[in-house]
């Protein structure tokens, strides 16, 4: 699939699940190419996520989109090893987690890495600060440093004076952000995200994810990024794997996903797509090569959808210059290739 | 595979399961009805022959006599069961004394000041008025000996009952041990726990304490674990991505989200500890149920009133404290309350300094003398009104005589024995398998070969005419209160009432009308057990889900076929387990009734426990009661099952 990243900091290699009395028969059968009723029927066993691997290098995000069933929600409970995989390596910041032992592997969570969930997750039981705290807690932090460090992250996403409220007095989107909080309270590398947004509003949605994105700019984690919502996944990602069925269908970049859909399956979403709204000029930007520039050319930033240079190319043989956000030019977007795109899509 | 292909084999099943369901219906119909024909006219079986009574009485009497002659010796007393002993009786002294160095008036007030934080200010002034009329009735010191007895006992479940739950709940291993013994125990009507602890430890407060710890145990086990099974995994999995150790997990995650769970165990816990703590008269335990009892075997109808007053007192009052405790918000007030509690502690100090601790006389006043007045003339004048042959009198004649005295005669030697065992056999079969099959062959046989047949056919009789009776009141009223919310928020208050009573208290307005006899306590049972026939109707009914109401409505379907069709046949399994909860309520009772001449095995284990000779007859019933009780427990049981509608293919 991808190539080996030296700055790679969570490698997973050839990871399956299975769940069931029956694991080897049924990734046998699997490796035959039997589907999972099949194997179901046969083995009574189910083959969640079958001989997966990629890599994710450090500050990418990394989305795994896929419906429900297909196994993603089990694949990144096998990569935050919360589920032990039946076969294959993960390996997170140097560390296998798959050899770990018990400490080590609290070590490694405790330091590294953190997760924000579908359904939030919230201790009930504990107020908001309380819950932001509860890595810090069981780090065993002293009860003044980490409510100061609590109700940092409640004012950096946004929940000031909320602390001495419990989570079920918050609205849903309210109460992510408290998730979104107590995971990057304890200033993990890697983020885990299990479709944190599926459960809101479309509009609250929306705000998360451009929050996040925002976010991701200033701190430059590494993410890994669960959802069934493809419109969310060319939002949010730099790479997509695609997930059906257990397996990974494709695994490339938006434009590439979109432009080159590797089946009839990867085909069915990319249809759908709003593609004009979703790429953005970086995306489709040929190189300058030093060509020289018409100062009349229109210019636009380089994470402008095309949608919005799309009115300036029309009607124009000029391409659109694209700049970085002082200004400087950085590439041309072509209105041959914005309609090839789009038109593909259409097909 | 299609899908098409894929239905049908599914169907098949469908079918087939339903067909052979109806079919094993009429084959273990059949065969009964075969086997009592062929037993009636071919042989001449009839009740189990009493030459086949290996009698566990005189080996048990033989023991008793051992273990009193070496309490004071025997290594067994000397080093295990004298130590144990004296420390429960320390510590229930211990308790009583502590109890009774608090001046009279901090009980009722600390009752008002607690019900108000708890359910707020008309309980807080109803609290403190019912306290106090349990010391104007003169009935303040056997109150502190039940309290006393109740406290350390509940403290015991909770020390010993909290690990065991997080210990089901951690290993499974433990829980398959832990779960079928807290079923057993809660199968056993408590009278029984008596027994087999008067037979080692004599009669006293201590065994006393033994069988209520026993008795009120499984609730907060199974609640914890429960809780602790309940408590939603995403929380635990951000636990432990955070790198939480299991028992930092456990500590700041699990245990405070199981805590209402672990609190409403508690309070079940509470109520069975009163009503076993009561029924512990039996074993002189002392305290309020000794009162109750006392009168009821001088049929002193006002006295026994008086003390069951005091009793549902003392059972609602601990009720509403302690399941209103883990929801309290006591909102504007909450700032008073706070002072409130300050100041009557103070009070409390400062009174019991002073020796303020006897209530004081000058405030008694009796009703019994009033209550005997119209016992006297319920007697005179209802039991047999004017001499008509209307009244409680001929109504207890013609139930005994219509129904109870013919069943009993039908079961113990119409019916001849062997056809008897044969039926339970055929009944297990057809509920669950060959193994429940089995098991209730054996259990009848033991009952025969412990001398007990006639009398447990007894007690079935007076069981199967109570749950009779019971389903044909509280079905019905189910049925009536789940499609009315008006009739159900009007009822529950009252089967609220009668479900925190302890059974034994009612006996005492029983007795009053009906006098001694058979049937006192079936009508007892039948009071004691139609809440729970209401509710689970009522719970059931309510399950059925709103849009299956609605497509049956769509249909036009008028409403009784909607409740025949479609409801009750959905209800179905919530309805058998009524009738299990029924069944376990009324032999419980009916048991205890053998205290006013019931009849049957109860009155055999009431002799056992009041009578040093008769300890070994007692144990007999003992034993037939608890086979009698899991035979009708998983038979029901098993049956719900049965009802319940296929799992999805």
């Amino acid at each position: 699939m991808d190539t080996p990243n030296e700055t790679a900091q969570v490698r997973v290699e050839g990871v399956w699940k299975v769940f069931g009395r029956k694991p080897r028969e049924a990734k046998e059968m699997a490796e035959a190419g039997s589907t999972r009723e099949e194997i179901q029927t046969a083995t009574g066993s189910v083959v969640a996520v079958r001989d997966v691997s990629f890599h994710v290098a450090t500050g990418e995000t990394f989305v795994v989109m896929g419906l429900s069933g297909s196994g993603k929600s089990t694949l990144i409970r096998c990569v935050s090893h919360l589920v032990a995989p039946t076969e294959g390596t993960v390996e997170l910041c140097g560390t296998e987690l798959t050899q770990a032992d018990g400490a080590k592997l609290r070590e490694l969570r405790r330091q590294k890495m953190a997760m924000v969930f579908q359904h939030f997750g919230l201790f009930p039981h504990r107020k908001v600060v309380d819950n932001v705290a509860y890595g810090l807690e069981v780090q065993g932090v002293d009860r003044h440093d980490r409510q100061d460090r609590a109700r940092e992250l409640l004012d950096t996403v946004g929940l000031e004076g909320w602390g001495d409220h419990y989570p079920q007095q918050l609205s849903g989107g309210m109460q992510q952000r408290v998730g979104l909080a107590r995971a990057l309270a304890v200033d993990p590398e890697v983020l885990f995200f299990d479709e944190p947004f599926s459960a809101l509003d479309p509009l609250i949605r929306r705000d998360m994810q451009d929050e996040l994105i925002d976010l991701q700019m200033k701190l430059q984690r590494t993410l890994v990024f669960i959802t069934h919502d493809f419109a969310e996944a060319l939002k949010l990602a730099d790479r997509i794997a695609i997930m059906n069925d257990g397996a990974f269908v494709q695994v490339g970049t938006p434009v590439e996903i979109l432009t080159s859909p590797a089946d009839d399956y990867v085909r069915a979403f990319t249809q759908d797509a709003p593609v004009a709204k979703v790429l953005q000029a970086c995306s489709l930007m040929k190189p300058l090569d030093g060509r020289a520039i018409d100062p009349e050319w229109h210019r636009v930033s380089s994470t402008t959808p095309l949608e919005v240079a799309l009115p300036h190319l029309l009607g124009s043989i000029n391409p659109v210059l694209v700049c970085d956000e002082h200004n400087t030019p950085v590439g041309l977007l072509h209105g041959d290739d914005v309609a090839r795109v789009i038109s593909e899509n259409q097909q | 595979m299609t899908s098409v292909t894929d239905a049908r084999p599914t169907e098949r099943v469908l079918r087939t399961a339903s067909d052979s369901r109806v079919a094993r219906f009429v084959l273990a119909v059949s065969t009964i009805v075969v086997l009592v024909l062929v037993f009636r006219l071919f042989t001449n079986f009839g009740v189990f022959p009493e030459s086949w009574d290996i009698g566990l009485a005189d080996p048990i009497d033989r023991a008793r006599r051992w273990l009193i002659n070496n309490q004071t010796s025997h290594w067994l007393y000397t080093v295990f069961l004298n130590p144990i002993t004296d420390a429960i009786d320390w510590a229930i002294r211990r308790l009583e004394s502590i109890l009774r160095w608090f001046p009279w008036y901090s009980y009722p007030l600390f009752t008002g000041v607690g019900l108000w934080w708890t359910r707020g200010r008309v309980a807080g002034a109803l609290g403190l008025a019912s306290v106090t009329l349990i010391g104007v009735i003169d009935l303040w010191e056997e109150s502190f000996a039940t309290l006393a007895l109740m406290g350390v006992s509940v403290l015991i479940s909770m020390v010993i009952g909290i690990p065991l739950g997080i210990a089901a709940w951690r290993s499974d291993a433990v829980a398959r041990v832990i779960r079928p013994s807290l079923d057993a125990m809660q199968t056993m009507p408590g009278f029984v726990y008596l027994i087999p602890f008067v037979l080692l430890f004599g009669v006293g407060r201590v065994p006393a304490l033994i069988s209520t710890v026993i008795f009120a145990l499984a609730p907060v086990v199974r609640l914890t674990e429960v809780g602790l099974r309940t408590v939603p995994q995403v929380t635990v999995e951000a636990s432990e991505m955070f790198g939480a150790t299991e028992r930092q997990t456990l500590r700041l995650v699990r245990l405070p989200q199981a805590r209402p769970a672990i609190f409403a165990g508690m309070n079940q816990t509470t109520m069975l500890a009163m009503s076993m703590v009561v029924i512990a008269a039996f074993i002189g335990a002392g305290g309020l149920g000794q009162v109750v009892l006392r009168a009821m075997q001088s049929i002193e109808v006002g006295k026994a009133s008086e003390a069951g007053i005091a009793i549902v007192i003392m059972a609602i009052v601990l009720d509403r404290f302690s399941t209103g405790i883990a929801t309290a918000d006591p909102g504007r007030d909450a700032a008073t309350i706070r002072w409130l509690g300050v100041g009557v502690s103070a009070l409390a100090v400062v009174g019991g300094l002073l020796g303020h601790n006897a209530f004081p006389e000058s405030l008694n006043w009796q009703f019994a003398p009033y209550v005997d007045d119209a016992t006297d003339w319920a007697r005179d004048n209802l039991y047999d009104i004017g001499g008509s042959g209307i009244g409680t009198g001929p109504f207890s004649d013609f139930v005994t005589l219509e129904f109870v005295t013919p069943l009993r005669e039908l079961l113990s030697a119409d019916i001849p024995w062997p056809a008897m065992i044969g039926i339970g056999f055929v009944l297990g079969l057809w509920a669950r398998g060959i193994r429940l099959a089995i098991g209730i062959g054996a259990a009848l046989f033991a009952i025969g070969f412990l001398g007990m047949w006639a009398l447990s056919m007894d007690t079935l009789a007076q069981t199967i005419v109570g749950v009779a009776i019971t389903l044909a009141i509280g079905v019905p009223v189910g049925i009536l209160t789940a499609h009315n919310d008006l009739l159900r928020t009007a009822l529950k208050p009252v089967l609220d009432f009668f479900q925190t009573i302890p059974s034994f208290v009612l006996l005492v307005p029983v007795i009053t009308l009906f006098h001694v006899g058979r049937i006192p306590g079936i009508i007892a049972s039948v009071i004691y057990a139609l809440p729970a026939a209401v509710h689970y109707t009522d719970l059931g009914l309510r399950r059925v889900p709103a849009e299956i109401h609605e497509a049956a409505e769509s249909f036009g379907a008028t409403r009784g076929q909607r409740l025949r069709r479609v409801e009750m046949p959905l209800a179905a399994p919530e309805l058998m387990v009524a009738v299990n909860q029924v069944i376990m309520l009324i032999l419980a009772m009916v048991v205890i009734a053998g205290l006013v001449g019931g009849g049957g095995l109860g009155l055999e284990a009431v002799r056992g426990l009041r009578r040093s000779d008769a300890v070994g007859r007692g144990f007999e019933a003992g034993i037939a009661i608890v086979l009698l009780a899991s035979i009708l427990d998983r038979l029901t049981r098993a049956i719900a099952d049965r009802l319940r509608p296929p799992a999805a293919v």
